[in-house]
């Protein structure tokens, strides 16, 4: 997934479905910091991982804690 | 100038007789009354509680009560684990202070009956993530030696403690390096250690699949014999492992000879951001080790930088889920601002990256696997570079920094900081890691006692008028 043409739009948008009331400040922080992070995380998706499963491991059992 | 404390001379010192924990105490507390207004270390100091603690402590010694070597020994508790005795805050104005009331976590329960003397709740990033915040009502944790540089989190306060003896030995948590950063930065020993091998229940949550709680002390024989009191299975805590535990301080004389090191190049040594002294440091770690007889291979772990930020992404995600109805709300800025945004940060991600980091760890853990199949541990550097400047100048930069300690968290592995030097300029503390198989936690302790026993970087203690107080001013302690 490449880094949007419009980061702007594309942060206020995940921000806002979030609900999270961030300042004007805290929004220009997230947006000069989203295409690192966009880059970064679509560095996850190499060919070595396409067929793995992943770590989350469902039991049907409750779980036993006392 | 004589060595300081450690656990190892203190308990032996009063089964000797030569000091009593009261005594003891009472030195903890001088240290604290001296240093803890610029240091910042301490949230709530429970000096009472920790005198009778010691006066039980000495008396139980008398009448030949030994519960081992943490008996009278001063100790502190990271501020996110919970304390029947005093609050519990996650250094946020946040958490509700019902959580916690009245109960002690698995570990503390631990600690106390170890005999221990609880000195107070320890300072610690917002939530174990954020930044120091001086808009809060919380102190400022500063390096202790550079008051202009971040002693690391986020298990700031223990690590500051430990390193000036306001405590011989505390706890702190590690979800992406909260445990060994401080310890790298403010120059004692930390151990991460395996994903399950201590119980988190009373242990206010940050990445859920990542999350453990972990010994600082100076030395690494100390974080042994803490590791020895706080290990093994809980059932409150269902992530908690049923794998048995050991003495972590049997055969810790049994020195590196024989052992096969290996150090994988890729990531941990050719970065462009890693400090050449902090590399060279790391270099003469690994040369030490060999001097006392381990064999030294090279290694491939491969996509290690990826790792870093699958953790990143664990982290964070998990964090969010737990505080996204407080930060969607009023709440928002009650939240320090490092926390607010580092967390928040979380809503760019979706949850098909959540799954594919997951992905990736699978793959990664296959990786790992197969190189601790060849070698008994690794050694990396700790951290990039010393302990960088406080408040950092862009928050974004944790972004894009290379990060030694997180691939080690996304695998669950143990992993022991170790003092390793002084950077030449401003003489802050250097560290290394040496990462075990899972569960390996009493090799590590063995590995980094015969490391301290052939060098005394562990030792070194900060000066009480450390320098850089001028440029912190701006910054009140709370």
């Amino acid at each position: 997934m490449p880094v949007p043409d419009n980061v702007e739009a594309t942060v206020r948008a995940l921000i806002d479905a979030a609900g999270l009331p961030v300042s004007d400040e805290e929004f220009e922080s997230l947006v000069a910091g989203y295409p690192a992070l966009r880059e970064l995380t679509d560095r996850l998706y190499i060919e070595e991982v396409r067929y793995e499963e992943p770590v989350l491991i469902f039991t049907p059992l409750p779980p036993v804690r006392e | 100038m004589p060595s300081p404390r450690t656990i190892e001379s203190a308990a032996a010192a009063l089964r000797a007789g030569e000091v009593t924990s009261v005594e003891l105490t009472g030195e903890a507390l001088e240290r604290i009354g001296a240093l803890d207004a610029r240091l910042g270390a301490f949230i709530a100091v429970n000096e009472a509680g920790a005198m009778q603690h010691a006066e039980r402590a000495d008396a139980d010694l008398a009448a030949g009560v030994d519960r081992g070597p943490l008996q009278g020994i001063p100790f502190g508790i990271k501020d996110i684990l919970a304390t029947h005795d005093q609050p519990t805050t996650a250094n946020s104005l946040i958490l509700d202070p019902a959580w916690g009331e009245g109960y002690d976590a698995v570990v503390t329960e631990r600690v106390r009956a170890s005999g221990a003397v609880i000195m107070g709740k320890l300072v610690l990033s917002e939530f174990a993530l954020g930044t120091p915040d001086e808009e809060k009502p919380f102190p400022i944790p500063r390096n202790p030696w550079r008051l202009d540089r971040t002693p690391g989190g986020s298990s700031s306060g223990t690590g500051i403690a430990v390193s000036t003896g306001m405590v011989l030995a505390g706890l702190g948590t590690d979800t992406g390096g909260s445990v060994r950063f401080p310890a790298a930065y403010c120059g004692h020993t930390g151990l991460k250690v395996t994903y399950g091998r201590v119980p988190k229940w009373g242990c206010v949550p940050l990445g859920y699949t990542l999350d453990s709680i972990g010994p600082m002390a100076r030395s690494a024989h100390d974080c042994g014999a803490v590791l020895n009191v706080i290990a093994g299975h809980d059932p409150r805590d269902p992530t908690a492992s049923a794998e048995p535990t050991e003495d972590y301080l049997d055969g810790v004389d049994a020195g590196v000879a024989g052992l096969r090191i290996g150090v994988p190049r890729a990531y941990f040594f050719d970065h462009e951001d890693l400090d050449p002294e902090v590399g060279a440091a790391t270099e003469a770690v690994i040369e030490a080790l060999a001097g006392l007889g381990a064999e030294v291979v090279e290694v491939e772990l491969p996509h290690s930088d990826i790792a870093k930020d699958a953790n990143t992404l664990t982290m964070l995600s998990e964090a969010f889920a737990y505080h996204r109805m407080d930060m969607a709300s009023e709440r928002w800025t009650e939240y320090g601002k490092g926390a607010r945004i580092m967390i928040g940060r979380a809503a760019l991600y979706s949850a098909a990256d959540y799954i594919q980091a997951q992905r990736f760890r699978s793959w990664y853990a296959k990786q790992a696997a197969r190189v601790m199949g060849d070698v008994d541990a690794l050694v990396v550097p700790m951290t990039p570079e010393p302990a960088p400047e406080y408040p950092p100048p862009d928050m974004n930069r944790r972004l894009t920094m290379p990060s030694y300690a997180g691939p080690f968290n996304l695998l669950g592995y143990p992993a022991i900081a170790l003092p390793a030097g002084f950077s030449s300029e401003l003489g802050l503390p250097l560290s290394a890691q040496i990462v075990g198989a899972p569960f390996a936690e009493a090799l590590l302790v063995r590995m980094g006692h015969a490391y301290q026993q052939a060098t005394d970087w562990h030792l070194q203690v900060p000066p009480d008028d450390a320098p850089g107080g001028e440029e912190a001013q701006g910054l009140s302690t709370g």
